[in-house]
C-alpha cells in the first residue's frame, strides 16, 4: 500500500467514524510506518471511534516518553500477539487497549498483577473478598464479610483471624512496603 | 537581569513608586515601558497569543494589590497534614517556565507577571500578625504564588524583607526559589529571621522539565553561600517525579546535597510527589506536549488530583525520608499536600498539628 492509498483509506474511515478533526491531523503527521500501522489495527480490530481515541491517545504518551515512533511501538510482540490473534475484532480492540495500557502504566500494571496474586495466593473463602484500591491510587485495603447465619460469620471470621498476617502483609505492600511487588 | 521581558506596564498610580523607579532604571533599554490606568487589565491574558500564559510570563506589571498580601497556603487543606506556612503575596506568575507548574492553572485568567508597589502596606500586616500571635513564631514565605528571588536583582525588594524580618523575633521569612540570585542577600545580616529554601529535582527533571532555572548544583552552591551568610537554609523534593530511576537519581542529588551542606546546617526538607488536577494536567500537557515527566504513571486520586499510583510513591518518600534520617536522624521533614495516613505510613507515626510542626520548622 503506497503513502497516498495510506491517506485515502484514513481519510475514508477517518470519515466513516466521525473521529475529529484534530485526531485526523495528528493521525497524518505520523511517519508513514506510523500513519499505515494504525490504519491496519483501526480497519483490522473493527475500532470504534472511542477505542480509536483511547488507543491513539496511549500511544502517542508511549511514544513521547520512550522515544519511539507510533509505527515501532505497534510492531512490539504483545501488540502484534492482538492483532494476529483469533477473535471478535471489537474483543481484539478491548484486549488492544489493555495491552497499551500495561505499556503506559508498566510498573502499575506488575505491581497490580502481584497484589492480584498475592490476594489470590491465600484463598480466602467466597464469603471474604478483599477490595483493592482501583488503580492502587490510594493505600486503602477493604475486607468484606458477607455471611448467611451466625455459624457461617463465626467461621469467616476465624478464617479471617487466621489469614491475618498475610492481609496486614497487603496493606503494608500499598503504602511502599516491597514485599515482591517490585514497583522500583 | 537573569531573565529576559518583553514589556514593562506600570499602572499610573504606581508611577512614582519606589519600586516602579528601580525597575525601569534596571531594565535593558530595548524593554518597552508603557503606562496604564488599571494593572489588572494588563495581567490579564492575550488571548489572540499562541501560549497567553507563557506570554504573561515576560509581560510585568507593576500595580498595587488591592487584597491582603498575607493568606494562608493555598495547598492547605483540611484532608492533608499541613504545616501553617503563611504566604506573603510580593508578585504573581515567575519568568521560569516549570512544565509541573500549579500556577499554569491557578494564573490562568491574569498571568501577567504583577509585581506590587505598595509592597510596604504588607508590614502592617506583618505587624498585626505578630501582635495577634502570643509569642507563637509564624513562617511566612514569598516563594507560592512566585519564585521569591528571580527578579530580585531588578526589584530589590529582599532588601526591605530581610531588612524587617531580622527586627521581629516571632516572624520567620522564608525566601524560596529555584535560582541563584542571592547577591542582594549576602549583603545583608538576617539576625537568625530569614531562611532560603531551594527547590532541588535530579538534573533529567531539571533538563527536560525546568525551564530557565538554575541547574540543581548551582542551586545548592547558592545554598552554600547563604548559610555562610548568616541565614539558614530548607530544601523542597518537590514535585517528586516517579520516573524510571528516580530513586537512584534523588538520592545521589541528596548527596550532592550532603556534600555541600552539612546536615546539621540544614533547616529541613519538604518531600512532595507530583500532584495535578485535571485542568492542570491538560494545561500542562497542552504547553509541554513533548514532556515525558509529564508521562509518569499517574492514577486520579481520591482528592482529585493525579498522583504517582500509592505504593510507588510511598515508597520514593520512605526511600528520602531514610536516607535524611541516616544523615541526621532529628532533621526535620514534611510532606506535602499528604494526608495524615500517607504521613504515618512514611514515618511511622501521626504527623504534628500544622502549628506545632511549623513551630518546629523554625527552630521552635
Amino acid at each position: 500500500m503506497n503513502s497516498a492509498e495510506v491517506d485515502r483509506r484514513l481519510r475514508h474511515w477517518a470519515n466513516a467514524k466521525a473521529l475529529p478533526p484534530a485526531d485526523v491531523q495528528k493521525w497524518l503527521a505520523l511517519s508513514e510506518l506510523g500513519r499505515t500501522r494504525l490504519l491496519e489495527i483501526a480497519e483490522n480490530l473493527k475500532m470504534h471511534t472511542g477505542q480509536f481515541i483511547a488507543a491513539f491517545a496511549l500511544l502517542e504518551e508511549i511514544a513521547i516518553r520512550e522515544g519511539q515512533d507510533v509505527g515501532e511501538i505497534l510492531a512490539c510482540p504483545p501488540l502484534r500477539r492482538v492483532l494476529t490473534s483469533a477473535g471478535s475484532g471489537p474483543g481484539r480492540a478491548r484486549a488492544l487497549l489493555d495491552e497499551l495500557r500495561a505499556l503506559r502504566y508498566p510498573r502499575l500494571k506488575h505491581a497490580s498483577e502481584r497484589l492480584a496474586e498475592a490476594v489470590a495466593a491465600i484463598k480466602l473463602p467466597l464469603g471474604i473478598k478483599i477490595a483493592l484500591p482501583r488503580d492502587l491510587a490510594s493505600d486503602e485495603v477493604r475486607v468484606e464479610i458477607v455471611a448467611h447465619g451466625s455459624a457461617e460469620m463465626e467461621q469467616l471470621l476465624a478464617c479471617l483471624t487466621a489469614k491475618s498476617s498475610e492481609i496486614i502483609g497487603f496493606a503494608a505492600m500499598l503504602g511502599g512496603v516491597d514485599g515482591g511487588l517490585e514497583v522500583e | 537581569m537573569k531573565f529576559e521581558l518583553d514589556t514593562v506596564i506600570i499602572e499610573e498610580s504606581c508611577r512614582a513608586s519606589a519600586l516602579a523607579t528601580r525597575i525601569v532604571g534596571g531594565i535593558p533599554p530595548a524593554v518597552q515601558v508603557s503606562y496604564v490606568t488599571d494593572g489588572r487589565l494588563a495581567a490579564r491574558p492575550l488571548l489572540e497569543t499562541h501560549d497567553p500564559f507563557g506570554t504573561g510570563k515576560r509581560r510585568m506589571v507593576v500595580m498595587p494589590r488591592r487584597s491582603s498580601f498575607l493568606m494562608g497556603c493555598p495547598a492547605s487543606s483540611t484532608q492533608f497534614a499541613c504545616c501553617a506556612y503563611l504566604v506573603l503575596v510580593l508578585a504573581s506568575n515567575c519568568p521560569m517556565d516549570c512544565s509541573y507548574c500549579f500556577l499554569q492553572e491557578h494564573l490562568a485568567n491574569n498571568p501577567g507577571f504583577q509585581v506590587y508597589a505598595n509592597y510596604h502596606d504588607a508590614f502592617d500586616e506583618l505587624d498585626r500578625l505578630a501582635r495577634a500571635g502570643s509569642g507563637r513564631i509564624f513562617r511566612v514565605g514569598t516563594g507560592e504564588l512566585a519564585d521569591s528571588l528571580a527578579f530580585d536583582s531588578l526589584t530589590g525588594i529582599s532588601r526591605d524583607l530581610v531588612s524587617y524580618f531580622s527586627k521581629h523575633q516571632t516572624l520567620m521569612l522564608e525566601l524560596k526559589t529555584k535560582t541563584d540570585e542571592i547577591d542582594n542577600l549576602l549583603a545583608l545580616d538576617p539576625r537568625g529571621r530569614t531562611m532560603v529554601s531551594w527547590s532541588l529535582a535530579p538534573m533529567r527533571v531539571f533538563a527536560t522539565s525546568e525551564h530557565r532555572t538554575s541547574p540543581p548544583q548551582s542551586r545548592i552552591k547558592a545554598a552554600r553561600r547563604v548559610l555562610d551568610a548568616g541565614y539558614q537554609v530548607g530544601f523542597h523534593l518537590d514535585p517528586l517525579i516517579a520516573y524510571p530511576d528516580a530513586e537512584q537519581d534523588y538520592l545521589e542529588l541528596l548527596e550532592n546535597v550532603f556534600d555541600a551542606v552539612s546536615p546539621k546546617a540544614i533547616a529541613f526538607f519538604s518531600i512532595g510527589g507530583l500532584r495535578m488536577t485535571p485542568g492542570l494536567r491538560s494545561a500542562a500537557r497542552q504547553r509541554f506536549p513533548a514532556d515525558p515527566m509529564l508521562l509518569g504513571e499517574e492514577v486520579l486520586g481520591e482528592d482529585g488530583r493525579y498522583r504517582t499510583f500509592t505504593p510507588l510513591r510511598l515508597r520514593l518518600f520512605s526511600k528520602l525520608r531514610e536516607r535524611i534520617a541516616k544523615a541526621r536522624a532529628d532533621l526535620p521533614i514534611y510532606l506535602c499536600m499528604e494526608t495524615a495516613s500517607v504521613h504515618h505510613r512514611v514515618f511511622g507515626a501521626a504527623p504534628l498539628t500544622p502549628a506545632a510542626l511549623g513551630s518546629r520548622l523554625v527552630g521552635g
